[in-house]
Protein backbone atom coordinates (compact mmCIF):
# COMPACT_ATOMS: atom_id res chain seq x y z
CA UNK A 1 0.00 0.00 0.00
CA UNK A 2 1.31 3.26 -1.21
CA UNK A 3 -0.01 6.37 1.47
CA UNK A 4 -0.49 9.75 -0.10
CA UNK A 5 -1.39 12.36 1.92
CA UNK A 6 -2.55 15.86 0.27
CA UNK A 7 -2.30 18.42 2.95
CA UNK A 8 0.83 19.40 4.37
CA UNK A 9 1.69 19.14 8.30
CA UNK A 10 4.84 19.78 10.17
CA UNK A 11 5.42 16.95 12.37
CA UNK A 12 9.09 15.20 12.99
CA UNK A 13 7.47 12.44 11.18
CA UNK A 14 7.23 13.94 7.82
CA UNK A 15 10.43 15.25 5.46
CA UNK A 16 9.46 18.43 3.94
CA UNK A 17 12.92 19.45 2.64
CA UNK A 18 14.17 16.53 1.13
CA UNK A 19 17.79 17.96 0.14
CA UNK A 20 18.19 19.22 4.10
CA UNK A 21 17.30 16.03 5.60
CA UNK A 22 19.49 14.01 2.65
CA UNK A 23 22.49 16.34 3.46
CA UNK A 24 22.30 16.01 7.00
CA UNK A 25 20.79 12.42 7.56
CA UNK A 26 20.50 9.92 4.85
CA UNK A 27 23.68 10.60 3.42
CA UNK A 28 25.42 9.51 6.51
CA UNK A 29 23.68 5.80 6.04
CA UNK A 30 25.26 2.92 4.11
CA UNK A 31 24.26 2.42 1.35
CA UNK A 32 23.14 -0.93 -0.02
CA UNK A 33 23.48 -2.26 -3.83
CA UNK A 34 19.95 -1.64 -4.73
CA UNK A 35 20.29 2.01 -3.53
CA UNK A 36 23.49 2.40 -5.24
CA UNK A 37 21.12 1.32 -8.25
CA UNK A 38 18.45 3.25 -8.04
CA UNK A 39 21.30 6.03 -7.96
CA UNK A 40 22.46 4.90 -11.24
CA UNK A 41 19.27 4.43 -12.52
CA UNK A 42 17.79 8.11 -11.74
CA UNK A 43 21.21 10.31 -11.67
CA UNK A 44 23.17 8.06 -14.13
CA UNK A 45 25.83 8.58 -11.34
CA UNK A 46 28.29 5.77 -10.02
CA UNK A 47 28.45 6.15 -6.29
CA UNK A 48 32.16 5.20 -5.18
CA UNK A 49 32.11 3.50 -1.81
CA UNK A 50 33.81 6.50 -0.08
CA UNK A 51 30.10 8.31 -1.10
CA UNK A 52 31.97 10.18 -4.10
CA UNK A 53 29.87 10.25 -7.58
CA UNK A 54 30.95 10.39 -10.68
CA UNK A 55 27.99 11.31 -13.75
CA UNK A 56 28.19 12.92 -16.80
CA UNK A 57 28.18 16.48 -15.07
CA UNK A 58 31.34 16.00 -13.33
CA UNK A 59 32.92 14.66 -9.92
CA UNK A 60 31.33 15.32 -6.99
CA UNK A 61 29.89 13.89 -3.60
CA UNK A 62 26.79 12.04 -2.40
CA UNK A 63 25.48 15.51 -1.42
CA UNK A 64 25.75 16.22 -5.57
CA UNK A 65 22.82 14.43 -6.21
CA UNK A 66 19.48 15.12 -7.82
CA UNK A 67 16.49 16.57 -5.33
CA UNK A 68 14.68 13.96 -6.90
CA UNK A 69 16.97 11.13 -6.39
CA UNK A 70 17.36 12.52 -2.83
CA UNK A 71 13.90 12.07 -2.12
CA UNK A 72 14.08 8.83 -3.32
CA UNK A 73 16.51 7.26 -0.97
CA UNK A 74 15.24 9.46 1.80
CA UNK A 75 12.27 7.18 1.18
CA UNK A 76 13.65 3.87 0.77
CA UNK A 77 15.90 4.55 4.03
CA UNK A 78 13.00 6.22 6.00
CA UNK A 79 9.53 3.91 5.12
CA UNK A 80 8.18 5.11 8.51
CA UNK A 81 8.64 9.17 7.72
CA UNK A 82 5.99 11.02 5.01
CA UNK A 83 8.17 12.15 2.70
CA UNK A 84 7.39 14.84 0.60
CA UNK A 85 6.95 14.38 -3.28
CA UNK A 86 6.51 17.31 -4.92
CA UNK A 87 10.23 18.12 -6.60
CA UNK A 88 10.18 14.66 -8.28
CA UNK A 89 10.54 14.40 -11.84
CA UNK A 90 8.22 11.20 -13.51
CA UNK A 91 11.12 9.49 -13.93
CA UNK A 92 11.37 9.45 -10.10
CA UNK A 93 7.65 9.39 -9.03
CA UNK A 94 7.66 6.34 -11.42
CA UNK A 95 10.16 4.40 -9.28
CA UNK A 96 8.30 5.45 -5.89
CA UNK A 97 4.81 3.87 -7.38
CA UNK A 98 6.52 0.95 -8.17
CA UNK A 99 6.97 0.38 -4.34
CA UNK A 100 5.18 -0.40 -1.75
CA UNK A 101 4.57 0.41 2.35
CA UNK A 102 5.85 3.76 1.80
CA UNK A 103 4.17 7.19 2.77
CA UNK A 104 4.33 10.32 0.15
CA UNK A 105 3.04 14.15 0.30
CA UNK A 106 1.76 15.65 -2.68
CA UNK A 107 -0.62 18.13 -2.87
CA UNK A 108 -1.42 17.77 -6.73
CA UNK A 109 -1.60 15.14 -9.70
CA UNK A 110 1.46 14.64 -12.12
CA UNK A 111 1.46 12.61 -14.84
CA UNK A 112 3.38 9.34 -14.80
CA UNK A 113 3.32 5.64 -14.93
CA UNK A 114 1.42 4.06 -12.59
CA UNK A 115 1.40 0.13 -12.30
CA UNK A 116 -2.33 -1.41 -12.72
CA UNK A 117 -2.09 -3.55 -9.43
CA UNK A 118 -0.75 -0.40 -7.21
CA UNK A 119 -2.61 -0.06 -3.88
CA UNK A 120 -3.05 3.62 -3.24
CA UNK A 121 -4.58 5.01 -0.12
CA UNK A 122 -5.62 9.01 0.05
CA UNK A 123 -5.22 10.67 3.25
CA UNK A 124 -5.99 6.99 5.38
CA UNK A 125 -9.21 6.76 4.13
CA UNK A 126 -9.88 6.35 0.23
CA UNK A 127 -8.51 2.98 -1.17
CA UNK A 128 -7.96 3.65 -5.48
CA UNK A 129 -5.74 0.95 -7.46
CA UNK A 130 -3.48 1.75 -10.09
CA UNK A 131 -3.32 4.66 -12.80
CA UNK A 132 -7.20 5.17 -13.38
CA UNK A 133 -7.63 5.02 -9.43
CA UNK A 134 -5.49 7.50 -9.33
CA UNK A 135 -6.92 10.12 -11.65
CA UNK A 136 -10.15 9.42 -10.88
CA UNK A 137 -9.82 10.40 -7.12
CA UNK A 138 -7.42 14.01 -7.95
CA UNK A 139 -10.66 14.51 -10.25
CA UNK A 140 -12.66 14.39 -7.50
CA UNK A 141 -10.18 16.24 -5.05
CA UNK A 142 -10.34 19.41 -7.50
CA UNK A 143 -14.05 19.39 -7.94
CA UNK A 144 -14.24 19.41 -4.07
CA UNK A 145 -11.53 22.05 -3.67
CA UNK A 146 -13.52 23.67 -6.94
CA UNK A 147 -16.77 23.50 -5.26
CA UNK A 148 -14.87 25.09 -1.37
CA UNK A 149 -13.10 27.34 -3.77
CA UNK A 150 -9.91 26.27 -2.50
CA UNK B 1 12.93 40.45 -20.74
CA UNK B 2 15.69 41.17 -18.96
CA UNK B 3 18.24 38.67 -20.71
CA UNK B 4 16.49 36.84 -24.13
CA UNK B 5 19.33 34.75 -23.62
CA UNK B 6 21.60 33.81 -21.52
CA UNK B 7 25.01 31.86 -23.11
CA UNK B 8 27.79 31.00 -21.56
CA UNK B 9 30.81 28.04 -21.41
CA UNK B 10 31.39 25.80 -18.48
CA UNK B 11 33.86 23.25 -19.93
CA UNK B 12 33.03 20.44 -21.00
CA UNK B 13 29.22 22.44 -21.31
CA UNK B 14 28.07 25.29 -23.82
CA UNK B 15 25.02 26.67 -22.38
CA UNK B 16 22.75 28.34 -24.48
CA UNK B 17 19.37 29.52 -23.00
CA UNK B 18 16.60 31.14 -24.87
CA UNK B 19 13.53 32.80 -22.90
CA UNK B 20 9.98 33.12 -24.65
CA UNK B 21 8.12 34.60 -21.91
CA UNK B 22 8.59 36.34 -18.81
CA UNK B 23 8.34 33.24 -16.44
CA UNK B 24 9.80 30.04 -17.93
CA UNK B 25 9.35 27.08 -15.77
CA UNK B 26 11.94 24.39 -15.98
CA UNK B 27 10.41 21.11 -15.20
CA UNK B 28 11.18 17.22 -16.78
CA UNK B 29 12.54 14.12 -15.02
CA UNK B 30 15.17 14.48 -12.12
CA UNK B 31 18.66 14.70 -12.68
CA UNK B 32 18.27 16.54 -15.60
CA UNK B 33 21.20 19.14 -14.28
CA UNK B 34 18.76 21.51 -12.43
CA UNK B 35 20.86 22.43 -9.86
CA UNK B 36 23.73 22.02 -11.56
CA UNK B 37 23.04 24.87 -13.33
CA UNK B 38 21.93 27.11 -10.39
CA UNK B 39 25.62 26.15 -9.14
CA UNK B 40 26.97 27.75 -12.27
CA UNK B 41 24.76 31.09 -12.15
CA UNK B 42 26.27 31.55 -8.62
CA UNK B 43 29.51 32.21 -10.55
CA UNK B 44 27.84 34.08 -13.61
CA UNK B 45 25.70 36.54 -11.76
CA UNK B 46 29.22 37.99 -10.17
CA UNK B 47 30.25 39.48 -13.77
CA UNK B 48 28.87 42.89 -14.95
CA UNK B 49 26.84 41.14 -17.84
CA UNK B 50 24.15 38.93 -15.77
CA UNK B 51 24.58 41.07 -12.74
CA UNK B 52 20.88 41.46 -12.88
CA UNK B 53 21.00 37.14 -12.08
CA UNK B 54 19.58 37.11 -8.46
CA UNK B 55 19.63 33.56 -6.70
CA UNK B 56 17.24 31.84 -4.15
CA UNK B 57 17.04 28.16 -2.72
CA UNK B 58 15.99 26.18 -0.02
CA UNK B 59 19.40 27.37 1.94
CA UNK B 60 18.11 31.35 1.01
CA UNK B 61 17.70 33.51 4.30
CA UNK B 62 15.03 35.58 4.40
CA UNK B 63 13.49 34.30 0.85
CA UNK B 64 10.30 35.97 1.21
CA UNK B 65 11.40 39.97 2.79
CA UNK B 66 14.39 39.62 -0.06
CA UNK B 67 12.56 38.23 -2.83
CA UNK B 68 9.97 40.94 -2.34
CA UNK B 69 12.67 43.67 -2.55
CA UNK B 70 13.77 42.28 -6.66
CA UNK B 71 13.07 45.12 -9.23
CA UNK B 72 14.55 44.67 -12.45
CA UNK B 73 16.16 41.32 -11.30
CA UNK B 74 16.47 37.75 -13.08
CA UNK B 75 15.13 35.52 -10.91
CA UNK B 76 16.42 32.17 -10.29
CA UNK B 77 14.63 29.84 -7.51
CA UNK B 78 15.88 25.98 -7.29
CA UNK B 79 13.28 23.81 -5.08
CA UNK B 80 10.87 25.96 -5.74
CA UNK B 81 8.31 23.89 -5.45
CA UNK B 82 8.63 23.80 -1.60
CA UNK B 83 10.09 27.42 -1.62
CA UNK B 84 7.03 29.79 -2.99
CA UNK B 85 4.09 30.34 -1.42
CA UNK B 86 0.53 32.27 -2.58
CA UNK B 87 2.00 35.49 -1.94
CA UNK B 88 5.20 34.87 -3.69
CA UNK B 89 2.91 33.61 -6.85
CA UNK B 90 1.04 36.72 -6.88
CA UNK B 91 4.18 38.93 -6.39
CA UNK B 92 5.90 36.90 -9.81
CA UNK B 93 2.48 37.65 -11.42
CA UNK B 94 2.61 41.52 -10.79
CA UNK B 95 6.02 42.72 -10.56
CA UNK B 96 6.35 43.02 -14.28
CA UNK B 97 9.97 44.46 -14.23
CA UNK B 98 11.64 41.02 -13.26
CA UNK B 99 11.99 37.99 -15.44
CA UNK B 100 11.98 34.37 -13.51
CA UNK B 101 13.57 30.99 -14.04
CA UNK B 102 11.81 28.88 -11.64
CA UNK B 103 12.53 25.37 -11.03
CA UNK B 104 9.45 24.51 -10.62
CA UNK B 105 6.62 21.42 -11.42
CA UNK B 106 3.25 23.29 -9.93
CA UNK B 107 2.20 26.07 -11.87
CA UNK B 108 -0.99 27.01 -10.15
CA UNK B 109 -1.83 30.58 -9.71
CA UNK B 110 1.39 31.72 -11.95
CA UNK B 111 0.52 33.68 -15.21
CA UNK B 112 2.40 31.31 -17.39
CA UNK B 113 1.81 30.47 -21.43
CA UNK B 114 2.40 27.11 -23.62
CA UNK B 115 5.89 29.08 -24.06
CA UNK B 116 6.76 28.80 -20.05
CA UNK B 117 7.20 25.08 -19.83
CA UNK B 118 10.59 24.30 -20.62
CA UNK B 119 12.95 21.25 -19.89
CA UNK B 120 16.81 21.19 -20.12
CA UNK B 121 18.14 19.11 -22.88
CA UNK B 122 21.56 17.83 -23.16
CA UNK B 123 22.90 17.15 -26.68
CA UNK B 124 26.27 16.75 -27.55
CA UNK B 125 27.76 18.87 -24.53
CA UNK B 126 25.71 21.62 -25.45
CA UNK B 127 22.39 22.91 -23.07
CA UNK B 128 19.69 24.28 -23.84
CA UNK B 129 15.75 25.37 -23.16
CA UNK B 130 13.98 22.65 -25.23
CA UNK B 131 9.94 22.76 -24.78
CA UNK B 132 8.44 20.36 -22.27
CA UNK B 133 5.54 18.25 -24.14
Amino acid sequence: MIDIYTEKKDSKDWILKNDLYFNLNTCNEEMSQNEIELIQQVDEAKLTPDKHIETKYGLGTIRNLSSGCKTLLNIVKHPDKVVCVEECGPNVLKIIFEMDNIKVYMSRPTLFEIPDDAEIRFNDTDVVTGNSGYNTWWSREYERREMDDL
Amino acid sequence: MIYKNITFKADPFSYDLVFDDRITLVGGDSGTGKTVLYEILEDLRLTNEYKAIKLFNYKSDEFLETMKRCRDNFIVIDNADILINDDIRKFINFEFSNQYMLFLRNCDGLNVSDKSFKVLKLDNNRITLEEEL
